[in-house]
């Protein structure tokens, strides 16, 4: 009986040290595993394959679909499903963790990031925003401050012949056609943006009234039109004569082949710069020792010269802790190959629309916080 | 004598008939018009860009084809024909023959039908917000093809049941009699006589259900997603479907898509077609049975449709008396 | 005695006696599926429909609990009110009655809710008509071989899928009638103050009055098809006895049928209400998404449905759930809009009956 007890207690002992030490390893072993991602010689990790999900913002939309053919070439187990859908569905669906990569123009605001403390936005390259016109006949670039903006959608101004116009643009004749302000019908980062410049150039007016939001509740001007998406703006405005709308620089193509012109935005110092890939630099250059480590800032309405006064970070919205360690592999996988300058960030992707790639600063600070993507 | 030319009234309303008339020839002429335009419309703009291999190549993100979203329209169609056709046939069922008005099941049948009449005109979108509420982010499926065939079941099944009742209730009550009279249980009378008599009317119901579980967009936009690939699980997958297609591609930066919005249009077109062709077909062939015409006494058999006038068939017990064999 | 059966079934001809024992177990299932059969179709077919009561059931209470912080802070406004604004998405979060919301959120949803009802009344004052006419001119006096076509292709177009009729709504039908008829009919209007709303602007076609011509198209087929239904099941002894007292068509149409096939009119006409109140995808392409009251008939608007479908995603972006819980509370109101006239006409034609007792007896 002594016998066998002894051996009942030595056995369950031998059970319980093996168990704890085989508890202890794999912890170990774990945290080692997450604590350092390592990245290749190349810059990019390889994927485990299958399918990654990103949409949102349809200012990033031609160029994802750009990556997600450049991407599919070079790693062929793993695609990138792409959707246009607004950045406020980018950001809500990965909030809610139903999508992989939420893209989005706008970075998260407070409200958001108390509320999912996991949630990153990642810079990934820099875009700028066009405000577009559909004036046959006028072949200059108007001049356009912030605060006639801010009048013209408010419907303070109501015809392109008026005298805030003229007086801005001396020499150019301007038609006698009424103002058709177009904006977004669904939750944009290009509304964030343009309202951030209106808010910020007009800020008694605009920025206390209305503020900036991926929606805002627009004023009643005459006939002003919901569009959805880049591409419903520049099929919205190329069907309405006299219309104002603010499109992505990455559907520059698409605007001028509808003939629609772009204007010259009054910045920060009073300068009218124009959206040339020169003065968007300028601006972004402004702003790189202001950007903080998770990349939270905006390059709006900066007090730069020759800066053009609309200008952003386009920003990957992740959740920094995945479900899976194979799906965070994807996820930074494609991150990774998205702003490496050798892969999605070289010219000959980026100048199809008339992106910039992420300074060298920045560029640190999105590849850190991609690491963390576990 | 009395002249019978017609007087100075009667020209006024005769005049007035003749007037009414030409509205209501203009009314048909002012909704079949943009039907048609619509109709050639969308096929002209589909038929103008048209590749057969669009009918076998997968999406890519600029373009490419439209198989995965085609089968994951006909692999909807299909999951909502088997769960939302089961229960509805049995919902119909139990409204038909199982409520009695002297029975405890008769008493709820009236705020059970209500209730299915309700459900039907229940606005798809509000159900796709509960469908994402309750299951994409409540149980945590994420959009899946099982969130959008539970929200698409629930939207169809008012549909089925009523066809069904409909069907099961014009089956002469002669049958049930007589089978009940054979021996019959009530399952076997169900099985072999009743369903089999209302079978036409049931398929139907269920063709219908299925042409509108392939024409919904909103509700799955919220418990599908989208999705360019079919996914190999029901969870946590996106799945692929036409109508959004030609919700969001007829305006995409790439002019590929655009011709693949106006296809996917097409295609959608020609499997409602098809769907309802088939239960017109269906209707029309269990018309010309003998069970609904009608011998007169001299032995003339009259068909319907036929510009010969036959009574619509009441609840008369046939088996038998005119000859013709029960289905 | 001891021998059950062995005297009974050794003589031929004669029956064998019912055996002793339980049945072997592939009879017993048998046996058991034959005596429950009933129950067990009694059984699934009571399951099946209680299903949609409980569906109902189970999305109502899910919009019930999750709009219930919106309704407690929106108050009555949210049904008069014409504000809508999400508040300052990038600034402070403040509490209402306990509620977190983000600092200016203020949601009055009546210029939705006036669009959805205007959008609907629209179609339905364009779809009568049209449909009591076409159901006449298919079923009296028309010959089979054209009614029969035109009624399956008016049957067809029920079928037909929204997105269809949108896409072909926006792409073409909508600029056709801002260029061709709009202009036409807002030129001509005169200057009166209840026709102004028909005067210009006309707008670029993507606006309410296509919103309500377009849903008008798509709740024709149901009306149309009932109506003539209905119009076929009249007996035709009435009809033929008014025709030989001297009546012509139209009378006998006016005083006979209609009467016969009011209630099942209006039937018909509240499953079509309920078709248009409850329409998303055609209006969110042809409407113009704008969260106000057009000034005219033409310019841009929103309804219900098509909010919730494109401002969900939006909604999200609040991080306080605010935004969401109003968005449940919109859902509620059309459920419940849609869900009461679907009620209130059942119950019209409940108590309106069969009206129109056989004439002349029998």
């Amino acid at each position: 009986m002594k016998t066998s007890m002894r051996a009942a207690w030595l056995t369950r002992g031998a059970i319980i040290a093996t168990v704890a030490t085989l508890a202890l390893g794999s912890t170990l072993l774990s945290s080692a595993a997450s604590a350092s991602v390592k990245l290749p010689k190349s810059g990019v990790e390889t994927p485990s394959g299958g399918t990654v999900t990103e949409t949102g913002s349809t200012l990033m939309y031609p160029i994802f679909n750009l990556w997600a053919s450049g991407f599919n070439e070079k790693f062929s187990s793993t695609t990138i499903q792409t959707a246009g859908t607004g950045s406020g569905t980018g950001i809500s669906e990965a909030e809610n963790d139903t999508i992989n990569i939420g893209a989005s123009d706008a970075y998260l605001s407070p409200s958001v990031v108390q509320s999912n403390p996991s949630l990153r936005n990642i810079p990934l390259a820099i875009s700028a925003q066009l405000v577009n016109y559909n004036l046959p006949g006028v072949t200059a670039h108007l001049k356009l401050s912030g605060k006639l903006l801010s009048q013209i959608y408010q419907g303070q101004v109501t015809n392109w012949n008026a005298q805030q116009i003229a007086s801005a643009n001396p020499g150019v004749t301007l038609p006698n056609l009424p103002i058709v302000t177009l904006h977004r019908s669904d939750s944009s980062g290009d509304t964030f943006l343009f309202t951030s410049y209106l808010s910020k150039a007009d800020a008694s007016g605009w920025g206390t009234k209305i503020g900036y939001n991926t929606t805002v509740p627009w004023p009643a001007a005459p006939g002003a039109l919901g569009e959805a998406g880049n591409s419903g703006m520049v099929s919205g405005c190329k069907a309405t004569p006299g219309c104002i709308a603010y499109i992505g620089i990455s559907y520059l193509t698409q605007t001028l082949q509808a003939g629609l012109g772009y204007g010259q935005l009054q910045n920060g110092k009073g300068q009218y710069v124009l959206p040339t890939s020169a003065n968007i630099a300028a601006e972004a250059a402004g702003f790189i020792k202001k950007t903080p480590a998770n990349g939270t800032i905006s390059l709006i309405y900066g007090n730069i010269n020759n800066g053009y006064p609309i200008v952003n970070y386009e920003y990957a919205i992740v959740q920094a802790h995945q479900s899976s360690s194979s799906i965070a592999k994807n996820i930074r996988s494609v991150l990774e190959w998205a702003i490496n300058k050798n892969y999605g960030s070289d010219t000959s992707y980026l100048s199809q629309v008339d992106f910039q790639a992420l300074p060298t600063k920045v560029f640190a600070q999105s590849i850190k916080q991609i690491l963390n993507i576990k | 004598m009395t002249t019978l030319a017609a007087g100075p009234a009667t020209r006024r309303r005769r005049a007035s008939s003749g007037f009414w008339r030409f509205l209501t020839y203009l009314a048909l002429v002012l909704i079949m018009a943009p039907a048609a335009w619509m109709l050639i419309g969308v096929l002209a703009r589909a038929w103008s860009h048209w590749q057969w291999s669009v009918l076998w190549t997968k999406a890519t993100p600029t373009g490419g084809g439209l198989r995965d979203q085609i089968l994951g329209t006909l692999i909807l169609m299909f999951g909502v024909l088997i769960i939302a056709g089961s229960i509805g046939v049995f919902a119909g069922i139990h409204l038909a023959e199982m409520a009695r008005p002297n029975k405890p099941a008769g008493r709820l049948s009236g705020p059970l039908r209500t209730a299915s009449d309700v459900l039907s005109g229940f606005p798809s979108i509000v159900l796709g917000y509960v469908g994402y509420t309750a299951l994409v982010v409540g149980l945590g499926w994420g959009f899946s093809l099982a969130a959008a065939l539970i929200i698409l079941s629930i939207m169809v099944i008012p549909y089925i049941a009523k066809t069904t009742e409909n069907s099961l209730r014009q089956v002469p009550t002669g049958y049930r009699e007589g089978a009940e009279a054979l021996g019959m249980s009530v399952g076997y009378s169900l099985r072999k006589v009743v369903l089999r008599s209302a079978l036409p009317g049931i398929v139907t119901g269920l063709l219908l259900a299925l042409a509108i579980a392939a024409g919904e967009t909103a509700p799955l936009i919220y418990t599908a997603g989208f999705s360019n690939t079919l996914p190999h699980s029901l969870t946590h997958a996106q799945f692929p479907y036409l109508t959004y297609v030609v919700f969001s591609y007829w305006n995409d930066p790439s002019v590929q898509k655009h011709y693949l919005s106006y296809d996917a249009a097409l295609i959608l077109i020609v499997i409602v077609l098809l769907l309802l062709v088939s239960s017109r077909i269906i209707v029309s062939r269990t018309q010309r049975h003998a069970e609904s015409a009608r011998t007169t006494r001299t032995g003339k058999r009259l068909w319907p449709g036929r510009g010969q006038a036959v009574e619509p068939a009441k609840d008369e017990p046939l088996l038998g008396i005119t000859g013709a064999p029960p289905r | 005695m001891a021998t059950v059966g062995g005297v009974a079934g050794s003589v031929p001809g004669t029956p064998r006696a019912e055996p002793v024992g339980k049945p072997p177990p592939w009879r017993r299932f048998g046996n058991f599926a034959r005596r429950n059969e009933e129950n067990a179709w009694r059984g699934v077919a009571w399951v099946a429909v209680l299903l949609p009561l409980a569906a109902l059931v189970f999305a109502v209470s899910v919009l019930a609990v999750k709009a219930w912080p919106a309704i407690r802070v929106n108050g009555w406004y949210f049904l008069y009110g014409r504000d809508w604004t999400y508040g300052n998405g990038y600034g402070a979060i403040v509490h209402t009655d306990g509620v977190a919301h983000q600092m200016g959120a203020r949601f009055g949803a009546w210029a939705i809710i006036w669009g959805t009802l205007a959008s609907s009344l629209i179609a339905i004052v364009i779809a009568v008509p049209l449909s009591i006419g076409a159901a006449f001119a298919l079923t009296e006096r028309m010959p089979t071989w054209i009614s029969r076509p035109l009624g399956f292709t008016i049957e067809i177009l029920a079928g037909i899928p929204s997105v269809v009729i949108g896409l072909w709504g926006i792409l073409t039908f909508g600029p056709w009638l801002a260029h061709h008829v709009y202009p036409v009919i807002a030129d001509h209007v005169p200057d009166v103050p209840v026709l102004r709303y028909f005067s210009n602007p006309v707008g670029t076609g993507e606006g309410l009055m296509s919103a309500g011509i377009v849903l008008a198209l798509m709740i024709v087929p149901i009306i149309a098809s009932t109506t003539r239904d209905l119009f076929a099941q009249v007996p035709p002894l009435p009809k033929e006895g008014a025709s030989a007292l001297g009546m012509t068509d139209w009378e006998v149409a006016n005083k006979v049928t209609l009467p016969w096939v009011r209630s099942g009119i209006v039937g018909a006409t509240v499953l079509g209400l309920g078709r248009a109140l409850g329409e998303t995808i055609a209006i969110a392409m042809i409407g113009g998404a704008s969260l106000q009251i057009p000034h005219t008939i033409y310019l841009p608007f929103t309804t219900v449905a098509a909010t919730i479908l494109s401002q969900l995603d939006g909604a999200l972006t609040d991080g306080t759930g605010f935004a969401v819980a109003t968005l449940a509370e919109l859902a509620l109101v059309l459920a419940v809009i849609s869900v009461g006239v679907n009620l209130i006409a059942r119950v019209i034609v409940k108590r309106t009956g069969r009206v129109g007792a056989p004439v002349g007896g029998a």
